[in-house]
């Protein structure tokens, strides 16, 4: 069919659509605004019975109507002794009388009082404006039944009638209706494989939905106070004390992210570029901390070194010593995130052609020039990107401050503080905004110009081989230092273990097996529920991200560049801000899921979905696109070679995506601390909870009850994507 | 396999790729129009870029003509997606499914098209021994070798009796004596099904021996349609002349023309062509091609141009002889050499041409 003709067709039909979908709307909002004058006026009525005869007490009864009519007010009209058709104005408020006297003369205002006059009550269809406020005047008839006489006449302004709420959800309605019907039609007519376009449609409606407009309510409310326009959040936001926490976030993400970038580097070197024993071992410990539950360490660490702690107190006896604070905090950060540095700064040692080294040496360089002149220099973007990359995590880390900030102040628990503690939501949002601008910052920085500065990959084959740029002695040192950090990582897991069979950390250590029946029983609806969001999201976030990986690897269409820019935000955003944003945007219609297992499961799959993405684009950049052309060309749409085609190939991504989802949904906190409920809680806020009231026998059985399920997935995970050798080879390109 | 074949019809069809951030648009299909009747192989020739494969992938359905309209069997199929075209193509990397073995692989078709079970393996068996498969049923496609990969992709389109086959470089990842046997084990199959095929490659060997006809394509456009002989001993350009084959070029000034020869004269000395291109006009500068086997060499000063013998290359059942001459440097072609006496490497030469057998072509810029 001519491109021309269905254009046309398309067209009728939308007005077609459109016509019905306005008709619906004017019908509906009529009935409604019927029903609210109609339900508004008998109120009013009645309000008007309940005006006293006695003149005396008139002044209390005007002043207590507008509880009554919120908004409004009322004028009350006492025909005058000498000429019947002229009234004695009472009002509680002068405003109100003032309108009154501006109105009188008019024809309108004349109706009402006729209509009053012969006993009948009269809705005013004019719109008059007290006080700001629109209202329409409605005139009621007080009479003495007995006589047949009228007493007096109430005025009522009224603001207009109308539920504004439900107007604007009918609206929204009717707009997304015909959004949705055009989206729809429009793909089903021209496209030629309808499965694409509404997929995009799909991903795009989705990322509107749930990422765009949350962050932008987010800011939309940083700038209203007291449902006003106002400054004022911000103002408060920017005052000294959360600029303090600002300052204070950034002291430690820079620290953080030094020690962490030096002791990754460290193992990474010794691991990659020495010859040291036991390397796959140190290896694994290195990749612990990543897949550990927040809150884990932190324990620990107030286990061993806390006011009551075992080493600080019981063995070294000492008073005045406190591990809240940076210095506790950078200690907890570094053990949690130099794993980020270590794969980072792995990957680019490893990558990095150990003939470049040779030749330095062989042109008689010291070791030490080599490292300085060849290593270090090759090494450098990775160690800025790696560094970067843990400064956004310290910044966006809420779990270890919350337990171990003492009096230092950081931006991630300033925001929770200011929303559940003053049930300040415009606050928090403000706060959290406030901590977007380093993140993303750092961010930016990382993906765009850091690592395009890599030089990895400029020389053709890289050599294998090892070359020991470090002097015995050196190694010596730096695998001691590397077995010591191991060393203290496993005692703070060994620590959490021992925690669950002490009685009273820091006051009695006897051993005791109850901790464990306790947790259980009274953590039991947390696990349950912890396990059936994450084994909800799980799936679905795999399957969403390698869609979305086809659709941006394979597909070409109009604003792609800017959906894959949505959908990979959230990998920048801080948990805090997500999650306020979500409690903003979704308190209310047209989308009231606040306190639903749906707003966790969604608000997982948002967050996780950026790096399943990047899995599957990457493994789909390696798979030859004339395979699922051949699916194609055999007769498959594009759900049958998805299914049959692309999904076999991209396993690897597809499990690992699913099994990165599952494991940061048992291990998150910082989003979903305001999302859960009580039908809905999550583990590691029941670990926050036992930890805050000094139950640390409780939080320990937790936290190593999670340790197991996350390493039981990994495990899981490592199983499923072993016996892919012979076939890689046969899908690349 | 009894299916009425198809004809192909792609009329006036244009693409252009939109290069957005400021570079050139690239025209890479311009205004080709040709008919592949029912049954007939017809193969796309061309040097690379010049629209091959992109013309075949719109007929597939993987891309859509920025104009122009692809006909199928009647059918205008210019906006349908390629899993609802009659087509199957087997692609230059093959595009065998890795996480199914050959017989699944072979099968995947069948199934999509939800063809009983017992009737997919019955299909799939045939379709196998016709590319002498049978043996390797089980295996998964990353343990066989290019050619038995090849034969895999073959079968699997081949199983699904489409309208048209499609091929782009099916050969170009085999060595030299594989591709031959394949392309005569295509060319057979083909011609027993008597399946509608259009077959793209750069090889003008490969195209000369299996196709009916050869589209020569250049910088999107067709240059020339026509049978093989037509394309080597009648081109119509000094492009398709020059690509289709080795051949020496004589600058000419053309005097007349007569019926499809010509007479035109090479530096002043009277020539005559036995046939001519379109586009060839008394009074007019022209080319006058010669290919290898219609040069003789003489003594000096008889033939057309005298010139010293640089090399000769023996190659059995000929001898090529590169003449050096104020035309550049010609090949001369002597067949059955035995018992010839061959000019010496260095000594001076004349050459001419059989008359019958030049042509002469418009001069052109390129
Ligand atoms: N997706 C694309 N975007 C932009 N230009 C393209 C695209 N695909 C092909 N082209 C251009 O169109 C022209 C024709 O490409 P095509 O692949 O059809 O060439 P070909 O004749 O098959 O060449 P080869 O023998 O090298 O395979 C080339 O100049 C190519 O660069
Ligand atoms: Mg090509």
């Amino acid at each position: 069919m001519p491109t021309k003709q269905r254009l046309i067709r398309y067209l009728a039909a939308l007005a077609i659509f459109a016509a019905a979908d306005a008709w619906i709307f004017a019908t509906l909002r009529s009935t409604l605004r019927d029903d609210a004058a109609r339900s508004r006026d008998s109120s009013l009525a009645l309000l008007a019975d309940s005006a006293p005869e006695d003149l005396g007490l008139i002044e209390d009864w005007l002043a207590s109507v507008p509880e009554s009519l919120p908004g409004g007010a009322a004028i009350y009209l006492v025909p005058s002794e000498d000429d019947p058709y002229a009234y004695d104005p009472y009002a509680a408020d002068p405003a109100a009388l003032d309108l009154w006297l501006e109105l009188e003369p008019g024809e309108d205002a004349q109706k009402g009082l006729e209509s009053a006059y012969y006993f009948e009550n009269y809705a005013s269809p004019v719109e008059a404006t007290l006080a700001d406020t629109a209202v329409r005047l409605f005139y009621a008839p007080i009479t003495d039944e007995a006589e047949g006489e009228l007493l007096a006449i109430a005025v009522f302004m009224a603001p207009e009638a109308g539920a504004p709420g439900v107007e604007r959800l009918l609206t929204v309605f009717a707009i997304g209706a015909f959004a949705l019907f055009a989206a729809l039609t429009g793909v089903s007519r021209f496209a030629r494989d309808p499965t694409v376009g509404y997929a995009v449609l799909t991903l795009a409606g989705l990322s509107v939905v749930f990422i765009v407009f949350p962050l932008f309510e987010a800011f939309r409310l940083s700038f209203v106070k007291d449902g006003h326009a106002s400054l004022a959040v911000w103002a408060d936001a920017l005052s000294g004390a959360h600029l303090q926490a600002l300052w204070g976030s950034i002291r430690l993400g820079v620290w953080t992210a030094s020690t962490s970038t030096l002791v990754g580097f460290l193992f990474a070197f010794v691991i990659h570029r020495t010859s040291a024993r036991g390397k796959k071992f140190l290896a694994a410990v290195a990749q612990l901390p990543v897949i550990s539950p927040p809150f884990s360490l932190t324990l620990s660490i107030i286990l061993l070194a806390g006011n009551n702690g075992l080493i600080t107190k019981q063995l070294l006896g000492m008073d005045n010593f406190s591990i809240y604070g940076l210095g506790g905090l950078v200690l907890v950060q570094t053990i949690g995130m130099f794993p980020i540095a270590y794969l980072t700064l792995a990957g680019v040692l490893q990558g990095l052609d150990a003939t470049l080294e040779e030749a330095a040496l062989d042109m008689n360089a010291s070791r030490w020039q080599v490292f300085r002149t060849v290593t270090l220099p090759l090494a450098t973007p990775g160690i800025l990107s790696a560094w970067l990359l843990v400064f956004t995590n310290s910044l966006a880390d809420f779990a270890n401050p919350l337990l171990l900030a003492g009096n230092y102040r950081v931006l991630s628990v300033e925001a929770y503080i200011q929303v559940t503690g003053r049930n300040d939501l415009g606050g928090g949002a403000a706060l959290s905004l406030l901590l977007l601008l380093p993140t993303l910052t750092a961010y930016f920085v990382q993906r765009n110009w850091v690592s395009k500065r890599s030089y990895v990959t400029v020389t053709g084959k890289p050599n294998l081989k090892l070359v020991e740029v470090a002097s015995p002695a050196v190694r010596v040192a730096m695998t001691a230092g590397v077995w010591l950090i191991v060393a203290f990582t496993l005692s703070l897991y060994g620590t959490i273990v021992a925690g669950c069979f002490v009685k009273n950390w820091g006051i009695d250590y006897s051993f005791t097996l109850a901790n464990i029946g306790e947790a259980l029983t009274r953590g039991k609806d947390a696990i349950r529920s912890t396990l059936t969001l994450a084994a909800v999201a799980t799936p679905i976030a795999g399957l969403v991200a390698m869609a979305a990986a086809v659709i941006f690897v394979r597909k070409t269409f109009v604003g792609k560049k800017a959906l894959e820019a949505v959908m990979m935000t959230p990998f920048a955003i801080p948990g805090t801000l997500l999650g306020i944003a979500y409690i903003l945007a979704f308190n209310k219609a047209p989308i009231l899921i606040v306190g639903t297992g749906a707003i966790i499961i969604i608000n997982y799959i948002v967050r996780e979905l950026p790096v399943g993405i990047e899995g599957g684009v990457a493994s789909l950049r390696q798979i030859d696109p004339s395979i699922e052309e051949a699916a194609r060309d055999l007769g498959a749409d594009e759900g049958t070679v998805f299914r049959s085609v692309v999904l076999p190939l991209v396993r690897p991504a597809f499990i690992s995506s699913m099994s990165y989802t599952f494991v940061r949904s048992m291990t998150a906190v910082s989003a979903v601390i305001f999302l859960i409920s009580a039908r809905w809680y999550h583990m590691t806020v029941l670990i926050y909870n036992f930890s805050e009231n000094i139950r640390f026998g409780l939080a320990s059985v937790l936290a190593t009850t999670l340790i197991i399920i996350v390493m039981g997935a990994f495990g899981l995970m490592r199983l499923l994507v072993r016996d892919t050798g012979a076939f890689d080879k046969s899908i690349s390109r | 396999m009894a299916k009425e074949p198809v004809a192909v019809t792609v009329d006036r069809v244009t693409r252009i790729y939109k290069n957005v951030k400021g570079r050139p648009d690239v025209v890479a299909v311009n205004e080709a129009s040709f008919v592949v009747a029912p049954g007939e192989l017809v193969t796309l020739l061309g040097p690379s870029g010049c629209g091959k494969t992109t013309t075949l992938r719109m007929i597939a359905g993987f891309d859509l003509p920025t104009k122009g309209q692809i006909r199928i069997g009647g059918e205008d199929v210019s906006s349908l997606p390629p899993n609802k075209r009659d087509t199957a193509t087997v692609f230059q990397s093959y595009g065998l499914f890795p996480h199914m073995n050959v017989a699944e692989n072979v099968a995947y078709g069948l199934r999509i098209r939800k063809v009983p079970k017992s009737e997919v393996d019955e299909r799939v068996k045939r379709a196998l021994a016709l590319t002498g498969l049978s043996d390797l049923a089980d295996r998964s496609p990353g343990r066989l070798s290019g050619g038995q990969q090849q034969r895999v992709a073959l079968s699997r389109s081949l199983v699904v009796e489409p309208g048209v086959l499609l091929l782009d470089e099916p050969l170009s990842n085999l060595d030299a004596l594989l591709r031959e046997q394949m392309r005569v084990e295509i060319r057979r199959i083909q011609k027993s099904l008597g399946i509608t095929a259009v077959y793209v490659t750069h090889d003008r060997v490969e195209a000369m021996s299996l196709s009916d006809r050869v589209i020569v394509m250049k910088d999107g456009r067709i240059r020339q349609i026509g049978s093989p002989s037509v394309i080597y001993e009648r081109p119509d350009s000094v492009f398709v002349a020059g690509f289709v084959g080795k051949v020496a070029f004589f600058p000419v000034d053309v005097l007349g023309d007569d019926g499809d020869a010509c007479s035109c004269s090479i530096r002043g000395k009277a020539v005559r062509a036995g046939s001519r291109a379109p586009g060839v006009v008394a009074g007019g500068k022209a080319a006058l091609m010669a290919r290898p086997e219609s040069l003789v060499l003489g003594r000096p000063g008889e033939g057309v141009v005298d010139g010293e013998v640089r090399q000769n290359v023996y190659l059995g059942s000929s001898v090529e002889s590169f003449v050096t001459t104020e035309y550049g440097e010609l090949l001369v072609q002597i067949d059955d050499p035995a018992g010839k006496r061959l000019a010496a490497e260095g000594e001076r030469v004349s050459v001419s041409f059989n008359e019958e057998r030049v042509r002469v072509l418009p001069a052109e810029a390129d």
